[in-house]
């Protein structure tokens, strides 16, 4: 095994189990590696910004493709940072005037058309289809979707009073939005639950033989550091 | 009894913290393997990559970051095994900037197992920020979006685009997504004007939100969480780390499931004192 | 003359662009295509210096925080030290990241650091569901029904101990699920165009910042 990888499963067991001492309760292993992932984080980001958009995007087109009208958004960008200067902050009003005028620009056709218009398309078809077969499963489903859709549609309608009927289907809705929370927790408990599967599959695999046992040895060692400390603390809480 | 189930109600949390790590670790240990039932969202993906012919171009955009790494890399290892066996030619990118390493990593590592040569075989275009602009810029002119690739190569001398000026030109894109940018600006921003076929792999907190689109043919299949990824690997007959994981999922949902209705179970049975609804005093202390 | 530059102006540049590329969408002769292609190769650019924004302001922060030697300032130094040293090795390498010192930060620390700090919160979900998950009225007892029935079905232990569970949370997922959903992308994208045609006509300013 290269010594890169070795050092770097015994750094990365170590990280690991600094993080998890939050379990236990807020300490100075937890808040080192805290910071120090904004630190790489902040780090990482600034080079991919030097490499993938200075470099790649704006000086090799101007300097190599002769680009030259890309000194436009290059000032624009540079207005951006005006806000930093309270005298000048105004400047980057303009910046951002092209990136929210072209954003909500784009966006109002297209979000029009596939949220919207396919959306009710695709809520109507089967529904409008459903006479040229037997009734069954997939006709029943339609008619359970429209149903579903309009009335958690009449519950988000409160510029008119639920009374009567648009009390009884806007409690409907309510009763359909619980089910897509219910299914919305279940499958985040899922996704958390994966995530803890990945950091432990890694721990498992720095506690092998290959890496020295380096998560075993490590975790020893983070818990005799969270006793000391909290024998060091105890006197002057 | 009544007061028993109001003092477990008050349990220490790192008791459940102890649980649940148990939970996830033994099954991890010792596996039991039990069968994975395939979904007909998860089939939709894979049948698709098997109609498409050799040499027919598949965009794989790993848009996540390195939370998402357990859920929605072995997607990607399982994606990219399935594609080079099928000698598709894949051009990889990212549109979240601290997951540019980790698609290279993949893109590059699964490409050396089958003996695929960059630029000829794959391409790797490497990260640009912008989000939705990216997509609308590779719809309008993919090589002026990325004028060279991740390595500094320039992108149009690649045999690997040769015939690819824009996104209408590739036969199907898979977004594997932690969020936005992710699945739903590929489709509202690329699919709606240019047309390609769009598949989805995201993560579960993001899956129950995407079947709308499934439903209308929006996306064509929908790969979800670590269960999507466990379904996908085995559909192509790999033991990755979907699979693996899929124990200890079991494991730990059922934890869950258990804490919940043992907490109701207290709940109704314990004493009530009159203590308001949503109070600090009743959520957790 | 300083007040249209600082109000005006700008409100002028966002109906423009917002009106122009809203048109676009329906115009497809070539110079409609051209101007769109050229404008967001703009916003690519611009967008990557906005991210440089982020940075400063965390840097920012920080520094303040060592300048006035608060409680913890130790923790800005880490902040500093490490931001330093990854800007350091990433410009050796190139920005490379196969092989090099710049790939060994990101592979060993990073990934375990990020990766680490979200799967803690799979503990917490689990704690609150212990503590706070309580069927307390008819709706939290359907949410929760849901909620077991979509745990139980989507693992592969629950769909050995009653095979039916997978298709019904498949079917919860598919018809249900779908339905309130899709209710909710309709309300929300009403919502968000209607913002959009505020923003665009000068009505919703939020966006520009400040008072004047």
């Amino acid at each position: 095994m290269a010594a890169s990888v070795f050092i770097g499963g015994w750094v990365a067991a170590g990280l690991t189990l600094f993080m998890f001492s939050f379990l236990y309760k807020d300490n100075p292993f937890f808040r080192f590696g805290e910071h120090l992932y904004v630190g790489i984080s902040m780090g990482y980001i600034i080079i991919r910004i030097h490499y993938d958009v200075m470099i790649k995007s704006l000086y090799s087109p101007v300097t190599q493709e002769g680009k030259w009208w890309l000194v436009i958004p290059a000032l624009l960008g540079l207005l951006v940072l005006a806000r930093f200067i309270p005298k000048v902050s105004w400047l980057s009003r303009i910046s951002f005037a092209v990136i929210v005028g072209f954003g909500s620009g784009v966006a109002i056709p297209r979000i029009i058309s596939s949220n919207i218009l396919q959306q009710v398309q695709g809520t109507l078809k089967p529904i409008l289809n459903a006479g040229q077969r037997p009734f069954g499963m997939t006709q029943f489903n339609a008619l359970l979707i429209l149903a579903g859709v309009i009335t958690v549609l009449i519950y988000f309608f409160f510029s008119i009073e639920h009374k009567g009927v648009i009390q009884i289907s806007a409690r409907i809705g309510i009763y359909f939005l619980m089910i897509n929370f219910g299914a919305g927790f279940g499958y985040t408990v899922m996704a958390r639950m994966s995530l803890l599967i990945g950091r432990f599959d890694d721990l498992i695999l720095f506690a092998s033989r290959e890496y020295a046992y380096a998560s075993l040895i490590l975790l020893i060692l983070v818990t005799l550091g969270l006793v000391l400390w909290e024998r060091g603390r105890r006197p002057s809480s | 009894m009544r007061e028993l189930a109001g003092k477990l109600l008050r349990l220490d949390r790192r008791a459940i913290f102890v649980l649940i790590a148990l939970a996830t670790l033994l099954p991890l240990l010792h596996p039991f393997g039990l069968p994975i039932r395939v979904s007909p969202e998860v089939k939709a993906v894979h049948d698709h990559i098997e109609s498409l012919p050799a040499g027919s171009l598949f965009l794989l955009s790993l848009d996540f970051d390195p939370a998402s790494k357990p859920e929605l890399y072995p997607m990607a290892v399982a994606l990219l095994k399935h594609a080079f066996k099928r000698d598709l030619r894949v051009i990889g990118m990212t549109l979240w900037v601290t997951g540019t390493g980790m698609a290279e990593k993949v893109v590059s590592g699964v490409a050396k197992e089958y003996g695929k040569r960059r630029g000829t075989d794959y391409a790797f275009l490497g990260y640009s920020p912008g989000g939705a602009n990216v997509i609308i810029n590779m719809g309008q002119d993919l090589t002026a979006t990325f004028p060279t690739d991740y390595y500094g190569e320039r992108t149009a001398d690649l045999p690997a685009l040769r015939g690819v000026r824009s996104l209408r030109q590739v036969n199907y894109v898979v977004s594997l997504a932690a969020g936005t940018p992710g699945v739903e600006s590929w489709y509202v921003y690329g699919k709606e004007k240019y047309g390609f076929e769009l598949g989805g792999g995201v993560t579960a907190v993001i899956a129950p939100g995407l079947y709308p689109f499934l439903n209308t043919g929006q996306i064509n299949g929908l790969i979800g969480g670590l269960r999507g990824a466990a379904e996908y690997e085995t559909l192509i007959g790999m033991k990755g780390k979907g699979v693996a994981g899929m124990d200890a999922q079991s494991a730990t949902h059922f934890v869950i499931i258990l804490l919940i209705l043992l907490c109701n179970l207290f709940y109704f049975i314990s004493p009530r004192t009159a203590v308001p609804r949503g109070s600090p005093e009743e959520v957790g202390r | 003359m300083t007040l249209f530059l600082r109000r005006t102006f700008p409100l002028i540049i966002t109906f423009l662009f917002g009106v122009a590329f809203a048109i676009q969408y329906y115009v497809p002769h070539p110079v409609s295509e051209a101007a769109l292609t050229e404008v967001s190769v703009w916003l690519r650019i611009i967008l990557g210096f906005a991210m440089i924004l982020g940075i400063a302001s965390l840097g920012q922060v920080h520094y303040a925080k060592i300048r006035t030697g608060v409680a913890g300032w130790g923790y800005s130094v880490v902040v500093y030290v490490s931001m330093l040293a990854t800007v350091g090795v990433g410009l050796w390498a190139g920005g490379q990241e196969e092989g090099t010192g710049f790939g060994w930060i990101y592979a060993y620390t990073l990934l375990a650091l990020q990766g680490t700090m979200f799967a803690m919160l799979g503990f917490f979900v689990a704690s609150a569901a212990f503590r706070a998950f309580r069927a307390r009225s008819k709706e939290a007892a359907v949410l929760l029904l849901a909620a077991i029935v979509m745990m139980f079905g989507r693992v592969p232990l629950g769909e050995y101990l009653v095979p039916a569970a997978g298709p019904l949370a498949g079917w919860l997922l598919n018809v249900l699920n779908t339905a309130a959903r899709r209710g909710i992308i309709i309300g929300i994208s009403l919502g968000g165009i209607a913002t959009s045609i505020k923003i665009i006509f000068g009505i919703e300013r939020s966006y520009l910042g400040g008072r004047e």
